[in-house]
């Protein structure tokens, strides 16, 4: 069935949103092919977003752990974070289609951050919709998207985090779609996004690829962590093909195995229908939607992208969890060990890595770094005062 | 056919069973909705009930219990696709498909109707058309075994204000019918006696909601709504 990855995915929204995703879909199938449009996309990615991002060899942390360990440096570009390869790629494509107006949800404040660039470069209008749990929690970035010219509206329903941001927008979106663009921020909801956002993620992926090909070997572990997954999708498409590789997601674990203390959809959820799509989603049996908990407002998220799903379901990807101490213990592992401050949710893949760092003696491993964790400083400080 | 939305279990099961009963004698059909946690389509005054009906953490086989005992009308379950798909798709069919006369959901496009009764589910699903929707999707409806065409009016969430006489719309509606043979029922954004005198020059029927949920917890004023409505 169009639109599915095995049985994961689909079109799960209003009838209103179906021919608008049906001109969502037709216009990237031709604008992916398009020398223009990606002249234009190449050119902002490499001089305005920072692209290629470094591959480094993190020397100290690997003798430490008897390893090889290297970090795709997505914490170095434009706004901090992967988040903009997927914005730019999308607004300009919103522009092609002559839409004057984008929105955005956000988690931490990254993907609207990077929305809000992008709509201020392309002379878009745009609102973010945030939960209040979230908009405290990142203020910074609050500040941030106003400065560069975006509505921010705080959404205070439900659990006032992302999962009812995405509700918002979508229903801004089903009002709105003949003017507006939704450039939802990762690789989940309805067809075609899980495809729009791992297309312009992908750049991770083949740029990863093309390093470790130029080195004449291959990563025999890939780390990176799954909120939605679209930084994930994005750098295990360049390796989905090389079976050696082993691939390996990391959720947010939260603070314990209980309904509502953690976001680890794959350890603890099932099948059900979500924002858009069908995939695993931490639900109960009467069909609502859990709680979830994470120290990283990026990853306090009930679903995750659909390709994701069908990864584990044909055992192509393993995902794990960290709980949010391994987490910031990870975190401020890289900043000692190499003067590196990770977000918090790439700190989760660090955390997994040193938590099972036995399992990975002698072997050539990459961790992407998603984004910079300037936006976390004072999650940080207060979840580990005495530590710091 | 006049009909109306209520939320199952809302404000409490007794209120619930009170106006439900009143529905079921006096309007053609009533729509009875699932409350979901995360409810896209609603506005903000299903959605806030909805929120308070899922913290009471009421049952569906307690609501459809109350339908059982006093049907009279036709009943449809409107919700989202989760609620049914964690029921499992086939089961509600096999305990629920002689009661309920079709459901409605929200979050599941006509095109994905398909996935539900691939995987047992054999109830009629309704299927919508909005302003939006292109003569070949209308044209694909021809078939259809439910009762009636949801015409969603408005682009927007429940309870959002709409032109009922506006020409697009109206033309809409008539062209559905005329390409499909089915009966069409309105929904979204009636609030009056006036708006569904509108609504019923074109359409077959009509749907209030919101304005309705507004009232389930008063009782009487429930009443003397649907009243001044139906009569």
């Amino acid at each position: 069935m169009k639109g599915f990855y095995g049985e994961f995915g689909g079109q799960f929204v209003a009838e209103t949103l179906i021919p608008v995703l049906d001109e969502l879909d037709k216009s990237f199938e031709l604008l992916k092919c398009d020398k223009d449009f990606n002249d234009k996309l190449n050119d902002l990615l490499k001089n305005y977003a920072g692209r290629p991002t470094p591959i480094y060899y993190a020397e100290n942390m690997s003798k430490k752990y008897g390893c090889k360990v290297y970090f795709k440096r997505e914490d170095l570009l434009h706004t901090g974070a992967h988040k903009i390869n997927n914005s730019l790629g999308q607004a300009l494509s919103a522009k092609k289609m002559g839409k004057k107006r984008i929105i955005a949800e956000t988690g931490a404040g990254q993907h609207g951050v990077a929305t809000a660039t992008v709509a201020a470069l392309l002379n878009l209008k745009c609102t973010v919709y945030m939960g209040s749990i979230d908009a405290k929690r990142q203020s910074m970035n609050v500040k941030r998207m106003k400065m560069l010219g975006a509505e921010v509206k705080v959404v205070d329903e439900g659990t006032k985090t992302l999962k009812d941001a995405v509700s918002a927008a979508l229903r801004d979106w089903v009002s709105s779609c003949n003017t507006t663009h939704y450039v939802l921020g990762s690789a989940l909801g309805p067809y075609p996004f899980p495809k729009i956002v791992s297309h312009f993620q992908s750049v991770i992926g083949k740029e990863s690829r093309e390093y470790f090909e130029n080195l004449g070997i291959m990563p025999d572990y890939i780390i990176a962590c799954v909120g939605g997954g679209s930084n994930a999708i994005g750098m295990f498409k360049g390796f989905l093909d090389v079976e050696s590789v082993r691939l390996v997601g990391v959720e947010a674990g939260g603070i314990s195995d209980k309904d509502g203390e953690h976001a680890a959809r794959m350890s603890f959820g099932k099948k059900g229908i979500f924002q858009g799509s069908l995939s695993y989603v931490l639900t109960d049996k009467s069909g609502q939607i859990s709680n979830v908990h994470s120290v990283s407002a990026g990853l306090d998220y009930a679903g995750v992208g659909p390709e994701h799903s069908f990864l584990k379901e044909i055992k192509r990807c393993e995902y794990h969890y960290a709980r949010d101490k391994e987490a910031l213990d990870g975190c401020l592992e890289l900043c000692k060990l190499e003067g590196i401050l990770p977000a918090l949710e790439s700190s989760h893949a660090v955390g997994y890595f040193i938590k099972n760092a036995s399992k990975f003696k002698d072997k050539t491993i990459l961790i992407n770094l998603s984004g910079r964790g300037d936006k976390d400083l004072e999650i940080i400080l207060e979840n580990m005062e005495g530590a710091i | 056919m006049k009909g109306f939305y209520i939320l199952g279990g809302y404000p409490d099961m007794k209120k619930f069973e009170e106006v439900f009963k009143y529905l079921a004698e006096k309007a053609d059909f009533v729509e009875v909705g699932l409350a979901y946690n995360d409810p896209v389509a609603d506005g903000p005054v299903i959605a806030e009930a909805a929120s308070k009906v899922v913290k009471s953490n009421i049952k569906i086989d307690d609501i459809l219990k109350i339908v059982e005992a006093y049907k009279k009308s036709k009943v449809y379950i409107m919700t989202y696709a989760n609620i049914f798909y964690q029921y499992g798709l086939m089961e509600f069919s096999q305990k629920y498909g002689k009661l309920i006369n079709g459901v409605i959901v929200a979050d599941l496009p006509n095109r994905m109707h398909g996935f539900f009764y691939d995987n047992g589910f054999d109830i009629p699903i309704i299927p919508f058309v909005t302003p939006e929707s292109r003569e070949e999707d209308i044209e694909g409806l021809k078939g259809t075994k439910a009762d009636f065409i949801y015409f969603v009016g408005v682009r927007g969430v429940t309870g959002s204000n709409v032109n009922f006489l506006d020409d697009e719309l109206v033309e809409k509606v008539k062209f559905v019918k005329k390409m499909t043979s089915k009966k069409v029922v309105f929904g979204f954004g009636i609030k009056t006696k006036n708006d569904t005198e509108k609504v019923m020059t074109y359409a077959d029927g009509f749907v209030i909601g919101t304005e309705a949920v507004k009232r389930q917890t008063d009782t009487t004023q429930f009443k003397r709504f649907i009243n001044s409505i139906i009569e």
